[in-house]
């Protein structure tokens, strides 16, 4: 390594896996990137942050800040240079997922049908039917080829031994897709040729198998059923997303507003008339769906929506009541689940879990306040979470409050330490901690995971806090090809 | 196409010809407030896009304030500030209806419009190069809807929005500079404000070639209502209206393509075989009249069976 580089000044945090560096030096993954990075000024690297900014502006690859009335612009921050994951790796991730959600999806079918998970004892009845995803409605509700988790995105992170934790299953409308197909965009742009030299594994693929998997849910006998994307509205922070995926699937883009329920059939208002729709891609949270049956105040659903849902006449995806797998509580179970569905041994580890309800983990956790994760149950975000080694005193005292007031909704995890990426800030590099969330799409042939993802920084010095609400941003992931 | 999209996409349009519009005649209105002073008034202008609960002091001294009011001021509702933001916000919801090129074309005018630069440009330095500037990312706009945009119904009602904005812009200048005229008793002078509105609609140099310097405003009159091959004439706004409401015939209901071919037909005929004499002048506004309100009916019928608003 050149003594007067960038990366001679890196420092890593100590008890920190590191994506880029182990004692030894550089990892042999990252060496072609290192040694390109290398080869560039410290203007050519700051030019390539400019260039990265000017592309996300002029895309409008916004989300936009309403303060005082007007629209403020901003950019979702990216830092440009890639978090790398090897072949190896990957292989284990893809398995690992794979695993996980074909047992909650028999989980999500289970729950909503025969409930043998609760009649053998396995997961008690108290926690699902206290659980605010759990959505009754659904019960004996047949949704096309058994399938619920279309479109996941699961959390993993890393700890100091470099070991796959799932952190989160998220379930119900992941979003950030758009962003790791953006990112790779601008990537390309700001490394010439690098892609190729070091054999990157395209995420291109992603509009097309999902349109596929969508397309193959309609039920009306037609060669070319109406696939919609059904958004909160230009309002909504994800909007772009929402445009970007409608668009490279070629797909329509619709509001509430657009779509209308007759006799049980879906049917959207073209210049034309009233025409079909098959599936609905919603972005819209269940209990705003169908003002009928879930919240009456709901501007974004539509009215009669559920009814054509039950009687199968339109596909919705993801399937409504997925909540009650993803549930923070519920997620402690999901190691069981994966042996009692399948009989094997999860892959991916489980962060070890501390449902506050029970009396003997409530004690253990208020013992070790300072070392643990504290969330509820049914928030994400990074909202509603508490992390005890930079929480004040009064916020440990209202955490315990509220948690004694209603332990349900709060779990523990012991507090790990995620790794970290080099990233480009104030013109050096400098290491920040990360997190990754692969996208899976379920469809009637089976699980695809696209290599790749959204990788999730903290760019706050030290912070752990990747969610992009509260200061994160993300990077470009490049899954090596064997 | 959904109802709501095809509404959104034909404002787009109408934003978007509207700033083209107004964005060349600050530019001819300001250069003749440096150069013709006798004759110039900021008046016609600020009455027509200005708020009117602003005054200002002097219209002769203070062109950048009003330069600054018409176009970057966010309070005035008719600035081309908002129309480029109301353009965009509603390209935002169709953005799987346009094609990315033009979805970025709208959003780099509105960054270079808010811009600090054009801010810099328009109060300290070059106020023509800023309205320049200006000016080319709105034929830029054009030219990439022109080689981007597949000839679908997006395209068709694109254009209906432009071509309406273009006529009724075109009638309502001509009714302004009617008004102004009205104050000169000899018709056979050139009309200095006339000859500005040329300018700003790019029709001078046609002028020219077929008058043959004959500076008469019967001409300019005639030009700008009759003349089809002038892409501003009210006459080629109409036939292009025309044309495009034939194309969305395939998409249409019956009864809508019906009575929006009744209405143009109409309207085209009515311009077609009007004669302009400048001398009968209440003619002549009864024209301009009649023209703005065939518009607002074929307007009326495109919310009625494209739009869903009932």
């Amino acid at each position: 390594m050149n003594e007067s580089s960038m990366l001679s000044k890196y420092l890593t945090y100590p008890g920190v896996w590191d994506e880029m560096f182990d004692l030894q030096g550089i990892r042999p993954g990252y060496q072609k990137l290192v040694s390109f990075i290398e080869s560039l000024s410290k203007e050519e690297m700051s030019h390539k942050v400019e260039l990265a900014k000017k592309i996300f502006m002029s895309q409008g690859v916004t989300f936009t800040v309403y303060s005082s009335g007007e629209g403020i612009e901003k950019i979702f921050p990216f830092d440009i240079i890639p978090r790398l994951i090897e072949a190896s790796e990957w292989h284990l991730i893809e398995s690992g997922i794979k695993q996980r959600l074909k047992a909650l999806n028999v989980f999500l079918n289970d729950i909503y049908h025969d409930q043998y998970i609760i009649k053998d004892g396995i997961i008690p009845l108290k926690l699902i039917y206290s659980c605010p995803g759990f959505i009754r409605e659904m019960m004996n509700l047949k949704v096309p080829h058994d399938i619920y988790t279309h479109i996941s995105g699961i959390d993993l992170i890393r700890d100091p031994y470099g070991e796959f934790y799932v952190l989160e299953d998220n379930l119900r409308t992941p979003s950030g897709v758009s962003y790791m197909l953006e990112n790779r965009s601008i990537t390309y742009r700001i490394f010439p040729d690098l892609l190729p030299k070091i054999r990157v594994k395209s995420v291109k693929d992603y509009p097309d198998v999902l349109l596929r998997n969508l397309i193959s849910l309609a039920n009306r006998q037609t060669s070319d059923p109406t696939v919609v994307l059904l958004t909160p509205g230009i309002y909504n922070s994800a909007y772009f997303e929402h445009t970007t995926l409608a668009r490279l699937m070629g797909i329509e883009l619709v509001e509430s507003n657009d779509l209308i329920v007759d006799n049980h059939h879906v049917y959207m208002k073209t210049v034309h008339g009233l025409k079909p729709v098959d599936v609905i891609y919603r972005r819209v949270d269940d209990e705003y769906l169908d003002p009928l049956v879930f919240r009456r105040d709901s501007m974004l659903g539509v009215a009669g929506l559920y009814g054509a849902y039950r009687l199968g006449n339109v596909a919705i995806v993801n399937a409504l009541g997925n909540g009650v797998a993803d549930d923070k509580a519920i997620y402690s179970y999901v190691p069981e689940m994966i042996k009692y569905y399948l009989n094997e041994t999860p892959i991916l580890k489980n962060v070890p879990t501390y449902p506050m309800e029970q009396i003997e983990h409530r004690q253990h956790v208020f013992e070790h306040m300072r070392s643990m994760v504290i969330k509820k149950t049914n928030e994400s975000g990074g909202y509603g979470m508490l992390i005890g080694n930079s929480a004040t005193d009064q916020q440990l005292i209202d955490f315990k409050a509220a948690i004694e007031a209603d332990p349900r909704s709060f779990i523990a995890q012991p507090i790990i330490n995620l790794s970290s990426v080099p990233c480009y800030i104030d013109e050096r590099l400098q290491a920040r901690r990360v997190d990754l969330r692969p996208y899976a799409l379920y469809g009637p042939d089976g699980i695809d995971i696209i290599p790749g993802g959204l990788t999730r920084v903290a760019l706050k010095e030290g912070s752990l806090v990747v969610n992009s609400s509260q200061g994160g941003g993300s990077k470009d992931t490049w899954v090596l090809d064997e | 196409m959904l109802s709501r999209v095809a509404d959104s996409i034909f404002w787009v349009a109408r934003y978007m010809e509207r700033t083209n519009g107004m964005l060349r005649l600050l530019r001819t209105s300001y250069i003749s407030s440096q150069d013709e002073i006798k004759d110039f008034s900021w008046r016609p202008i600020l009455n027509h896009y200005g708020d009117e609960e602003i005054r200002f002091n002097n219209e002769h001294d203070e062109s950048i304030n009003i330069i600054h009011h018409l176009l970057l001021d966010k309070e005035n509702d008719s600035s081309v500030l908002n129309n480029i933001t109301r353009a965009r916000e509603n390209a935002r919801a169709v953005q799987d209806h346009i094609t990315k090129e033009v979805w970025q074309s709208l959003n780099d005018f509105y960054h270079l419009i808010r811009s600090e630069n054009t801010s810099r440009l328009i109060h300290h330095e070059d106020i023509q190069g800023a309205l320049d500037a200006l000016i080319s990312q709105g034929w830029l706009y054009y030219g990439v809807v022109d080689t981007t945009m597949a000839r679908g119904n997006g395209f068709s009602f694109l254009s209906l929005g432009k071509f309406m904005e273009r006529a009724l812009l075109s009638t309502d200048s001509l009714s302004i500079k009617l008004e102004e005229i009205k104050l000169y008793t000899d018709h056979s002078l050139e009309i200095p404000a006339l000859r500005y509105l040329l300018y700003s609609l790019s029709g001078y140099e046609l002028f020219l070639k077929t008058n043959k310097g004959n500076f008469k405003s019967d001409l300019v009159f005639q030009q700008i209502i009759l003349n089809a091959n002038f892409p501003h004439s009210i006459i080629y706004c109409l036939t292009r209206i025309s044309r495009y409401i034939h194309r969305l015939r395939p998409e249409s209901t019956p009864e809508a393509f019906e009575q929006l071919d009744y209405l143009s037909g109409k309207l085209i005929n009515n311009v077609k075989y009007s004669s302009i004499d400048i001398q009968k002048g209440p003619e002549l506004e009864k024209l301009l009249e009649d023209t703005r309100n065939g518009l607002f009916e074929i307007t009326h019928a495109l919310n009625k069976f494209y739009f869903g608003h009932f």
